[in-house]
C-alpha cells in the first residue's frame, strides 16, 4: 500500500504548490469565546429543557429515590430482561439489587460478555447506562464505551434510562472538547445522545424510535457531588 | 472517467420539466425546504454569534486544505497508533478495489451501510454485489431508496420525493403483504427488517462527518441511530473519507457539530454524534475489531490549486438546496448526478466533467441564498459563473457563436447598428403583450421557452438624448442672463 499512499500523498503536495492558497500563511485560527454560550443560572432547568424538547423525559431526583423512579419506569414493559452497566455510580445506588427485589430480570452487562451476547442484547426491553457529562446548551447526554459498559446498552432496547450526577453538568458543548479534558485520549466510542431515535423520511412526519431507544429518560441525581 | 454521473449527458432541462409537471413531487418538495428553512433560520438565530462562528469555521477549513497533507498524515498515524488500518484511493475504482478487498479478507458476506454520499459516488453497492456481498442501506430513506431502485434525491433527505402510499408500496412488495401507509406502522416495519440484518451482519460500512486529525477520531452523525448499529454489531467497520474530511483537532469539532445541526434541520445537535476513536479495545464486547479508514481523493486534489477549492469545504448539510429557488422546484433527480442543489451544480461538473454537465452552472438564478444559508459560507455563486465560462468554452453551440460574432460586427459600426435596434424595435414592439415579449417566433422560440425580456422602448436612448440635448440648448438660448 506504500506505493498508493505515496501517490496520493504527492498529488496532494502537487496540487497545494498552485496557486494561492487562502490560510496557507495563517496559523489556526484561535475561536476565543466565538459561539458559546451565556452564563446561565440555572444548568439543571437549561438541560430539562433542552433534553425534553428533544423528545426526552428528564428527572431530577434525589439519590435515595433513583431506584424507586427507576423500578417506576420500567414496570409494566414487558417481561423481557433490563441491560444494565457495570457501572461506579450504578454500583453506588444499587439499583442491580432494587430491580431483582422488585422482579425484574437484569442481564448485567459487566459479567464476563455471554458466548452470545447478541441474542441476550437484542432481546433487552430497556437498558441503563450512566453518562459521563450532561451538556445544558443542547440537551445531550454523554456516554462512553469501556469495558462493562457496552454501546449496546444506550442503543438496542426500545426504552433507555441514563444516571447522571448533577456535578457533571457542563454549560456548552465547547466544554466537552476543550483542550485538557480528555487526558488519557478519548475511549474507543464517545456517544452524544439528544434525545429518542428520530426519522422525518416519511413525509417529514416525525416517527421515533426507528433504530435506536424510542423512549430516553434522564434522572439527575442532585445529591451527588 | 469516473462513474460519478451514471448518464453521458444527463438532460437537466428534460428532466426539469418533469418535476415540475408532477405535483406529488412540488407539494413534497415545498413541504420540506420550507420546514428545514425555518428550522436553519430559527437555529442560526438562536446561536450566539452565529455569524463570527461561521466565520470561524470557514477559516478552519482553509487551513486545514492549504495544509492538507500534513493533516492526513497526521490522522493516518493516529489511527495507526490506535490499531486501525488506513487507505488511500485515488479513485472511485481504487475505493471500490480496496472495500471489496477487505471485505473478501474477513470473508464477509452480509454489509450493513450508513448513510454515505462519499459511497453513492464512488458506486460501492454494485461492486460489492458482484463480489457475492449483500449490502443493505440502514438509513430509513435509503432503504427505501435501495428497494426501489433510486438515487437519493436530497442530501439529508433522501427519500423526499416519496409519499407514505409509495413508501407503503415500496415496502409492501418487499414484504410480500399489504402494509398501512401510516408512518409509525411503517417505520416500525423498517425497523423490524433492518435489526434482523445487523443481527447478521459482518461488515458495516459508513461515511465519515469528520476525521479529527490529532486523536484519530472518526465522527458519525444520525438522528435514526444506524450510524451507531453499523459500528457496534458487526465484526469489521470500514469507513470512506472524501479527504477534505479531516479537522486538525478536538476543539475544532464542536465548531462544526454546532453549525452542521442547526444548518441541515434546525436541531441543536443531530439525535446521535458518535466518535470513533480506533476499533474496539481489550474487554470490551461490542464494537467493531477491525477499523478501516479509505481515504478519497477521485477529483479532489485536482481541485486544490484551483478557484473551485473552496467546494473542499462543504459539510454536506443540505442547507443550500433548501434555500434555492431551482432546487425547491425541481429536486435532486434533476441534477442527474449524486449531489445535487447549487452544492450539487458544483460538484457534479468539476468531478465528472464540465462539458457532459453544461446546463448545471446554469440551474441557478445567482440570488446568493446558497450562500446566505452555508455554514462555512462557501460562494456556490462565484463558483457557478467560473464553471459557466467553463461550460461554455467546453461547449458553444454554433448558433450563438454565429449570434455574437454579427452582434460585434454591428457594433463597430454605428449607423448599422442603429438601423438593426431600429428593424428590431419595429419587429419586437408588435410581439409584446403589457410591455413584455414572452413569446418570440421561428428559432428565437428557444430562447423565450424559458425566459422573457421587456419589450423594447418607444425611442432608443441615442434618439432621447439628441431630443435632450436639443432641447437644453433651446432652454440656453431662451434666457442668456442665466
Amino acid at each position: 500500500m506504500i506505493d498508493s499512499r505515496e501517490a496520493f500523498l504527492q498529488g496532494v503536495r502537487h496540487a497545494l504548490g498552485h496557486g494561492r492558497q487562502a490560510g496557507a500563511g495563517m496559523d489556526l485560527p484561535a475561536r476565543g469565546a466565538v459561539g458559546k454560550a451565556g452564563p446561565v443560572p440555572d444548568l439543571v432547568q437549561r438541560f430539562c429543557r433542552q433534553w425534553n424538547a428533544a423528545g426526552g423525559r428528564a428527572h431530577v431526583v434525589r439519590q435515595r429515590d433513583v431506584s424507586d423512579l427507576v423500578v417506576q419506569i420500567l414496570t409494566g414493559r414487558g417481561s423481557g430482561s433490563v441491560l444494565l452497566n457495570d457501572d461506579a455510580m450504578l454500583g453506588q445506588l444499587q439499583l442491580g439489587h432494587c430491580l431483582e427485589a422488585a422482579g425484574i430480570p437484569i442481564i448485567r452487562a459487566g459479567a464476563a460478555a455471554p458466548e452470545d451476547w447478541r441474542s441476550a442484547y437484542f432481546g433487552a426491553d430497556a437498558g441503563i447506562s450512566c453518562a459521563d457529562q450532561l451538556i445544558a446548551e443542547t440537551g445531550t447526554a454523554v456516554i462512553t464505551a469501556r469495558r462493562g459498559e457496552p454501546r449496546s446498552v444506550s442503543l438496542l432496547p426500545p426504552l433507555h434510562i441514563v444516571v447522571a450526577a448533577r456535578a457533571n453538568l457542563l454549560a456548552d458543548l465547547f466544554d466537552l472538547f476543550e483542550p485538557g479534558r480528555w487526558p488519557d485520549g478519548l475511549p474507543s466510542c464517545v456517544s452524544l445522545i439528544t434525545g429518542p431515535s428520530k426519522t422525518g423520511d416519511i413525509e417529514l412526519r416525525l416517527v421515533t424510535g426507528v433504530h435506536g431507544p424510542g423512549e430516553i429518560h434522564a434522572i439527575i441525581v442532585d445529591d451527588i457531588v | 472517467m469516473t462513474d460519478f454521473a451514471r448518464h453521458e449527458h444527463h438532460d437537466f432541462h428534460g428532466a426539469a420539466s418533469q418535476a415540475l409537471a408532477d405535483r406529488g413531487l412540488q407539494a413534497a418538495l415545498v413541504r420540506l425546504t420550507d420546514t428545514l428553512m425555518a428550522g436553519n433560520r430559527r437555529a442560526y438565530a438562536e446561536l450566539p454569534d452565529s455569524d463570527k462562528l461561521r466565520d470561524h469555521a470557514k477559516r478552519v477549513k482553509e487551513h486545514t486544505l492549504a495544509h492538507l497533507d500534513r493533516y492526513l498524515e497526521q490522522l493516518e498515524s493516529s489511527i495507526k497508533r490506535l490499531g486501525g488500518h488506513v487507505h488511500w484511493a485515488r479513485t472511485a475504482r481504487e475505493a471500490r478495489d480496496i472495500i471489496v478487498s477487505i471485505a473478501g479478507q474477513g470473508r464477509s458476506k452480509r454489509a450493513v451501510k450508513s448513510k454515505s454520499m462519499t459511497s453513492e459516488e464512488v458506486a460501492l453497492n454494485p461492486a460489492l454485489e458482484a463480489a457475492g456481498v449483500e449490502v443493505t442501506e440502514t438509513d430509513f430513506g435509503e432503504l427505501i431508496i435501495q428497494l426501489a431502485g433510486e438515487r437519493p434525491s436530497h442530501l439529508i433527505a433522501p427519500a423526499v420525493h416519496h409519499t407514505r402510499e409509495s413508501i407503503a408500496g415500496v415496502l409492501s412488495s418487499y414484504r410480500g403483504r399489504s402494509l398501512p401507509d401510516e408512518p409509525t406502522a411503517l417505520a416500525a416495519e423498517g425497523r423490524t427488517i433492518l435489526r434482523d440484518r445487523f443481527y447478521h451482519a459482518d461488515l458495516g460500512i459508513t461515511g465519515v462527518n469528520f476525521a479529527v486529525a490529532e486523536t484519530g477520531t472518526v465522527v458519525l452523525v444520525t438522528n435514526e441511530g444506524n450510524g451507531r448499529l453499523t459500528t457496534t454489531c458487526p465484526r469489521v467497520h470500514v469507513a470512506l473519507m472524501g479527504m477534505e474530511k479531516v479537522i486538525p483537532r478536538l476543539e475544532d469539532l464542536p465548531v462544526f457539530l454546532k453549525l452542521l445541526a442547526r444548518a441541515a434541520t434546525g436541531q441543536t445537535l443531530s439525535v446521535y454524534t458518535t466518535l470513533l476513536t480506533g476499533p474496539r479495545r481489550s474487554g470490551e464486547v461490542d464494537g467493531p475489531e477491525e477499523f478501516h479508514l479509505v481515504v478519497l481523493d477521485n477529483g479532489r486534489s485536482r481541485l486544490l490549486g484551483t478557484p473551485f477549492r473552496e467546494s473542499l469545504e462543504c459539510i454536506r448539510c443540505g442547507a443550500c438546496l433548501n434555500a434555492c429557488p431551482v432546487y425547491r422546484r425541481v429536486g435532486g433527480h434533476a441534477y442527474g448526478g449524486v449531489y445535487s442543489g447549487p452544492i450539487g451544480s458544483v460538484l457534479t461538473p468539476l468531478y465528472d466533467s464540465v462539458s457532459k454537465h453544461v446546463a448545471l452552472p446554469h440551474a441557478s438564478s445567482l440570488c446568493g441564498a446558497c450562500q446566505a444559508a452555508c455554514p462555512v459560507k462557501i460562494n456556490i455563486p462565484h463558483m457557478l459563473i467560473g464553471l459557466r465560462e467553463l461550460a461554455h468554452q467546453a461547449q458553444r453551440p454554433r448558433v450563438e457563436r454565429l449570434a455574437y460574432r454579427a452582434w460585434m460586427h454591428l457594433l463597430r459600426r454605428p449607423r448599422l447598428y442603429e438601423f438593426a435596434a431600429w428593424v428590431a424595435r419595429l419587429v419586437l414592439r408588435p410581439l409584446s403583450r403589457n410591455g413584455w415579449v414572452r413569446r418570440l417566433p421561428g428559432p428565437g422560440g428557444g430562447w423565450t421557452a424559458s425566459r422573457d425580456f421587456p419589450a423594447p422602448a418607444r425611442l432608443s436612448f441615442r434618439e432621447r438624448w439628441s431630443a435632450l440635448k436639443r432641447k437644453s440648448s433651446d432652454e440656453v438660448t431662451e434666457h442668456p442672463s442665466t
